[in-house]
């Protein structure tokens, strides 16, 4: 895999938040990657959010929902056994072409993590690709944003006061490689801030 | 001594029945089943609805609006011109206009449609397929110049 450094991009920061809007090199990969199977199933993770579902659902035939951050702040408030959150990932092995894992596995304890990256895997065809991205140590790490794609990939981070679900833990580079090993990385960028995007392929 | 004036006759606010509501630019009408209203079975319709209650079957308005209201519960089949939703919807929707999803909305289903719109906040385990725009050239070209390679898996670059 190839390191990236993001720096030289449009990257606008505020102190709050460490990073609000910026241009995404992942993105355009994956878009790029989309392109060329317009038949195609993307399953996005969540947060959901209007403009990428718009962007996504007119790039593929066919996009799928399923909010994973929603589920797990209404299960913590039910507190229903630890399974409920992978009953709605019943989707067909083998079903997609790409998936949009935001920075969802920052906040997941480390054993749901490696089972969601191994639902993810058991999800995606052969040859498909996965987007994650990861927070930096200098971001605000208790809000959760949605990324919302803009026009030549500008992706701005909006707030989602509703989804209370702060990061456990911020993972180094050679961390998140780790985890997701089932996986075949293949670029990874780095922004200013620490923030990642790492883009992953199922051989 | 000022007294208040009696208001005319004349000028008393016509209040439209709950059920059937006059819009007098469009001239559509709104059905409006209530929170107290359960039905089951096939609804086909010449006018706009809006759905307070529950619903189980299948819903056709071809050239109208479908309205699930917050307190709405519905599990069926919709085809619509618009449809809106704000309540809990389990089903298929076509929708030949605009589908909109409001942050109260817990929705579980497909949807056609030529536009979407969606609230953050809105629950959703959905499947999309949206009308697709004729394909354009990106308006930039990927220019891998930005982001400068450092080097293989393992060696990130520090401090950055």
């Amino acid at each position: 895999m190839i390191w990236s450094n993001a720096q030289s991009t449009p990257n606008r920061t505020s102190p709050e938040l460490g990073l609000t809007e910026y241009v995404s090199m992942a993105l355009q990969m994956f878009t790029d990657f989309l392109r060329r199977s317009p038949g195609g199933q993307v399953l996005d993770l969540g947060p959901v959010c209007d403009q990428n579902i718009n962007f996504f659902a007119r790039q593929i035939k066919r996009l799928y929902l399923c909010d994973l951050f929603l589920r797990l702040v209404r299960e913590r408030r039910q507190k229903p056994p630890p399974a409920s959150l992978w009953r709605d990932l019943d989707y067909p092995l083998k079903s997609f072409d790409g998936l949009l894992l935001w920075d969802l596995l920052d906040r997941l304890p480390e054993a749901d993590g490696k089972r969601l990256v191994d639902t993810c895997h058991n999800l995606l065809k052969p040859g498909g690709m996965l987007l994650v991205f990861a927070m930096g140590e200098d971001m605000n790490l208790s809000e959760v944003c949605a990324f919302a794609l803009g026009a030549d990939y500008l992706v701005r981070l909006r707030p989602q006061p509703h989804l209370s679900l702060p990061v456990k833990r911020v993972r180094q580079n050679r961390e998140v490689l780790n985890l997701l090993r089932p996986f075949s990385p293949v670029k990874s960028f780095i922004y200013r801030n620490g923030f990642r995007e790492f883009l992953f392929k199922r051989a | 001594m000022l007294r208040r004036t009696d208001k005319p006759k004349d000028d008393i606010e016509y209040a439209p029945p709950v059920s059937a509501v006059a819009s007098p630019s469009a001239k559509t009408e709104k059905t409006v089943i209530g929170e107290n209203i359960a039905i089951e079975g096939d609804i086909r319709g010449k006018e706009d609805l809006l759905i307070q209650g529950s619903v189980k079957g299948s819903v056709q308005l071809e050239k109208h609006h479908l309205t699930v209201g917050a307190r709405g519960q519905v599990e069926a089949e919709i085809t619509a011109d618009n449809v809106t939703i704000s309540g809990r919807l389990m089903g298929n929707i076509k929708a030949l206009g605009k589908v909109e999803i409001t942050k109260e909305a817990d929705f579980t289903g497909e949807i056609k449609a030529k536009r979407i719109s969606v609230e953050d906040g809105a629950y959703l385990k959905a499947v999309i397929e949206l009308e697709r725009e004729p394909e354009k050239k990106p308006a930039a070209e990927f220019k891998p110049a930005a982001a400068r390679p450092l080097g293989t898996v393992g060696e990130a670059p520090k401090g950055s």
